[in-house]
């Protein structure tokens, strides 16, 4: 019995490599919201709910730009009726991390548990903020235990980066049902991790999950950390010299202090290299940019002279002061609405709009916006021209104020700012009552598809800010729809990208670097575009 | 006790008053939340939808009728953004706020009750100007410059503290965590808690009952120490007390700095997300914990001197 037991002991010992010792300390730089996948936005709660939870698809974690493969399900969907119908099988024996809702037994993962999670977006009572990526779903079948069916309103090839979204894991219908209120705070997913110790805004700490299933990489079995220790610190301060002192093994929120550890080419400064620190540097997959209202009666419209007016703003605009001044250098122009590490993206496009005032004022005097008394210029039929840009009461967009002031000055166009709390602002924005905003828009899954829908002529209102329509831009679009990653969706792609820009509905400008430092004894990390919780795959060095 | 009931009777036609004044502002500038909730891509019916589940698609007057029964039951629901019970948020965050508090307020208010006594004592000396000089330039600095110089001196340079964090037991907190918090917030309140209290004891000084107790052959060490320290104690605790309710909300620089999971950090947390529930709770919380402080501030006073008389 003894030897039996010994034996078995083992095995256990043997088949969960999580070293507890090693415990991985980061810090986020908001309080997270809670742990309930359906009820979150916060990219700070999705990336706990990522390591406590399961979707049926991932991204390989090397690969670029990412690429689909499959996590809890035997292998990618099978999609049929040209992507209206997807089907896929959950790959038995994975198990539900232990937890006094099973009272003792242990919980199988199957087919009707992603029925119910991905159901649950559309329930309104959940209010989840991420219901318009299920509200394709027509209806989801479970013929058998392991089968699930999911079929889409209308045709949609890319639904399968929903299923690999990091917050469509699956949660056990009775765990939900008996925490209720509280199932924010009690997580049970089939995660690699979960919730050990929780103080709210304060402190996450999670550990390894002993029954998660075997994956391998490198010959040894992950997570080969035991725990995730997560403080809150809302000051840069702190985290700069929380991480200098080694008090954290990783940091990435540091854009205002960059400077103090990147040189102007991009490294890391010697003296913190010499220490073994590591920089591990990537793009972020957005794109900021500023848009013009497509309906506003000064700047809207694609009769040419409004096309000349916003194309005189765009051209005087200073993307480059944009990025050395408030950016501190930690960006790239964008050049084109899909970022890079996002498939369609086309690293060799190059916008056609380059800062030059002198142009600029040349374009607007062609259309007869001529200058008045006060040396500012006035719309074509003599009336006063005023640019009215919103942007929030914060000290950082107060910066951006001061740059389109600089930069409309250069072409005398009398500027307007319009201060408003942000809920308000996205109120006006959806009824497209704003004349001119910047905005920014971080993948939700790395698809081309998910920027280009952003001028979709029926998302105004939506995620359409410009409220632009064009039905040369919708008919591609909904050709591209139809259209799996290559060459075919991405010449579609540039063309709409020229046709956005011929009319001037947007003004790219950036998308920001993120860097990423590490203590010498953290290994095996690399940023990947969406996935955030790369905790699965990293390793410690012991001793520190 | 006939005092005690109508200042007791007063309490709920202040605490009407802040809730019509908390319910208008946030009304006016705190803005749609459905907008924040509703995530980066919403449609009208998504939105009336969150609208109704807030219940701010209510008339105003009923929105404010159940804001006045949240507030006679002491029940304010949930926490809009984490769905946390407000009463769940404010029993968690009031443990490490008093961590920090209590013992900030008893040493400062210690040190500077010595101090002030040491420089009254000697009005017009070197040691008093030098004093006097110093609390004005001490009193002219941002907290915020305290905070940065004191957490990168003491914790990174010297390495003496952790540069933040919050632990699991009182006694790691206390000593360990909390102890830079408490120098920083030590430092920052000495300057005009000293020139403060160092009015009281010049204002005692000058009585004639010291003069007689001087007359009568006392030392300078009883004289001071129980006779003028006594009567100069009475305002001192006044002051001290009303500070308390302020203190606990308006610590958020000192919590967010050093990570300490307090009630201050919570208050700008909600703020950012212009989360109502808490909001409300918290600024009533404060209204109900000023007017009880008041109140027992008054009753100390009278406690501390006879001749007071509450009517």
């Amino acid at each position: 019995m003894r030897v039996l037991l010994l034996v078995v002991g083992f095995c256990a010992l043997g088949a969960h490599a999580a070293d507890p010792a090693k415990i991985l300390r980061i810090t986020f730089q908001a309080a997270e919201t809670g742990f309930d996948p359906v009820k979150v936005s916060d990219y700070y709660s999705g990336t706990v709910i990522e390591a406590i939870f399961d979707p049926l698809l991932t991204y390989d974690y090397l690969a670029r730009p990412a690429k689909l493969v499959p996590n809890t399900a035997e292998a990618l969907p099978q999609i049929s009726e040209g992507g209206r119908t997807y089907r896929l099988k959950v790959r038995p024996g994975i198990y539900f991390a232990d937890d006094a809702v099973f009272k003792g037994a242990k919980r199988e993962l199957t087919a009707p548990d992603y029925a119910y999670s991905l159901g649950r977006f559309l329930e309104p009572k959940n209010r989840s903020p991420y219901a318009f990526l299920f509200e394709g779903i027509a209806a989801i079948e479970t013929p058998d235990r392991y089968t699930l069916v999911i079929r889409l309103k209308q045709p949609d090839l890319n639904f399968s980066h929903v299923l690999a979204f990091s917050l469509a894991g699956a949660v056990a219908r009775e765990a939900i049902e008996a925490y209720g209120d509280e199932s924010a705070a009690r997580p049970v997913g089939t995660g690699p991790f979960r919730l050990k110790r929780y103080v709210r805004s304060s402190k996450i700490v999670l550990e390894a999950n002993p029954g998660y299933r075997e994956v391998v990489r490198d010959g040894e079995r992950l997570p080969r950390i035991g725990g995730v220790e997560i403080s809150i610190m809302e000051e840069t301060q702190s985290r700069w010299l929380a991480f200098q002192r080694g008090e954290t093994d990783m940091e990435y929120q540091l854009a205002e202090v960059a400077p103090t550890f990147i040189t102007a080419q991009g490294t890391l400064r010697p003296e913190l290299a010499r220490r073994g620190i590591q920089l591990e540097r990537s793009i972020d997959p957005e794109i900021i940019y500023l848009y013009f209202n497509m309906q506003d009666k000064t700047v809207g419209g694609l009769a040419k002279e409004k096309i000349a007016l916003r194309r005189a703003i765009a051209m005087a605009y200073r993307i480059e002061d944009q990025i050395r001044i408030i950016r501190k250098g930690q960006a790239i122009r964008a050049h084109y609405p899909i970022p890079p590490g996002v498939a369609g993206h086309d690293p060799e496009y190059r916008s056609s709009i380059e800062h030059d005032a002198r142009a600029a004022n040349a374009l607007l005097d062609k259309f007869n916006y001529r200058r008045g008394t006060d040396g500012y210029r006035r719309m074509p039929n003599g009336e006063p021209l005023v640019i009215r840009y919103s942007s929030t009461p914060s000290e950082r967009d107060r910066q951006f104020d001061e740059l389109m002031k600089r930069s409309l000055d250069s072409i005398s166009v009398r500027l307007e700012i319009h201060k408003d709390r942000f809920p308000e602002l996205i109120k006006l924005e959806n009824q497209c009552r704003l004349m001119m905003r910047g905005a920014a828009w971080i993948a939700d899954y790395p698809d081309g598809d998910n920027f280009m829908q952003l001028l979709y002529g029926p998302n105004s209102g939506q995620s359409n800010n410009a409220c632009y329509r064009s039905p040369e831009y919708d008919k591609r679009y909904e050709k591209s729809r139809l259209l799996p990653h290559g060459p075919e969706r991405d010449k579609l792609y540039r063309e709409m990208t020229r046709i956005m820009e011929t009319d001037t509905v947007w003004l790219l400008t950036d998308s920001r670097y993120r860097n990423v430092l590490l203590q010498p004894h953290v290994k095996g990390f690399k940023k990947h575009p969406v996935l955030h919780a790369e905790w699965l795959y990293i390793d410690l060095a012991l001793p520190r | 006790m006939r005092y005690l009931a109508r200042r007791l009777a007063q309490f709920i036609p202040t605490l009407l008053g802040v809730v019509l004044l908390v319910f208008l502002v946030f009304n006016w500038v705190g803005g749609d939340p459905a907008y924040i909730l509703a995530g980066k891509i919403a449609n009208p019916e998504r939105i009336e939808e969150i609208r109704r589940g807030l219940g701010v698609d209510q008339p105003y007057w009923v929105q404010l009728w159940i804001f006045v029964k949240q507030v006679a039951v002491g029940d304010f629901g949930a926490s809009w953004s984490t769905n946390e019970r407000v009463s769940q948020i404010f029993a968690t965050r009031l443990g490490p706020s008093l961590t920090v508090l209590i013992p900030l307020l008893v040493v400062s208010t210690i040190l500077a009750m010595a101090l002030a006594m040491l420089v009254a004592y000697c009005r017009g000396s070197l040691i008093d100007r030098t004093v006097m000089i110093a609390c004005t330039v001490a009193q002219s600095i941002s907290i915020l410059v305290y905070i940065l110089v004191f957490q990168y001196l003491f914790a990174y340079k010297l390495g003496w503290f952790p540069v933040q964090g919050w632990g699991g037991t009182l006694g790691v907190n206390l000593f360990a965590y909390a102890a830079l918090p408490i120098l920083v917030g030590v430092v920052v309140s000495l300057a005009p808690d000293i020139r403060l209290y160092r009015s009281f004891f010049l204002e005692e000084i000058n009585q004639d009952y010291v003069r007689t107790a001087r007359a009568k052959g006392l030392g300078e060490g009883r004289v001071m120490w129980l006779h003028v320290l006594r009567n100069a104690a009475i305002p001192i605790i006044t002051n001290v007390m009303t500070m308390i309710p302020g203190l606990l909300a308006g610590a958020f620089l000192i919590e967010r700095f050093f990570s300490i999971p307090g009630i201050g950090r919570e208050v700008i947390l909600a703020v950012e997300r212009s989360d109502f529930p808490v909001i409300k709770a918290i600024t009533i919380y404060v209204a109900i914990a000023t007017m009880v402080v008041n109140l027992a501030a008054d009753l100390v006073y009278r406690a501390l001197d006879p001749r007071v008389q509450l009517r």
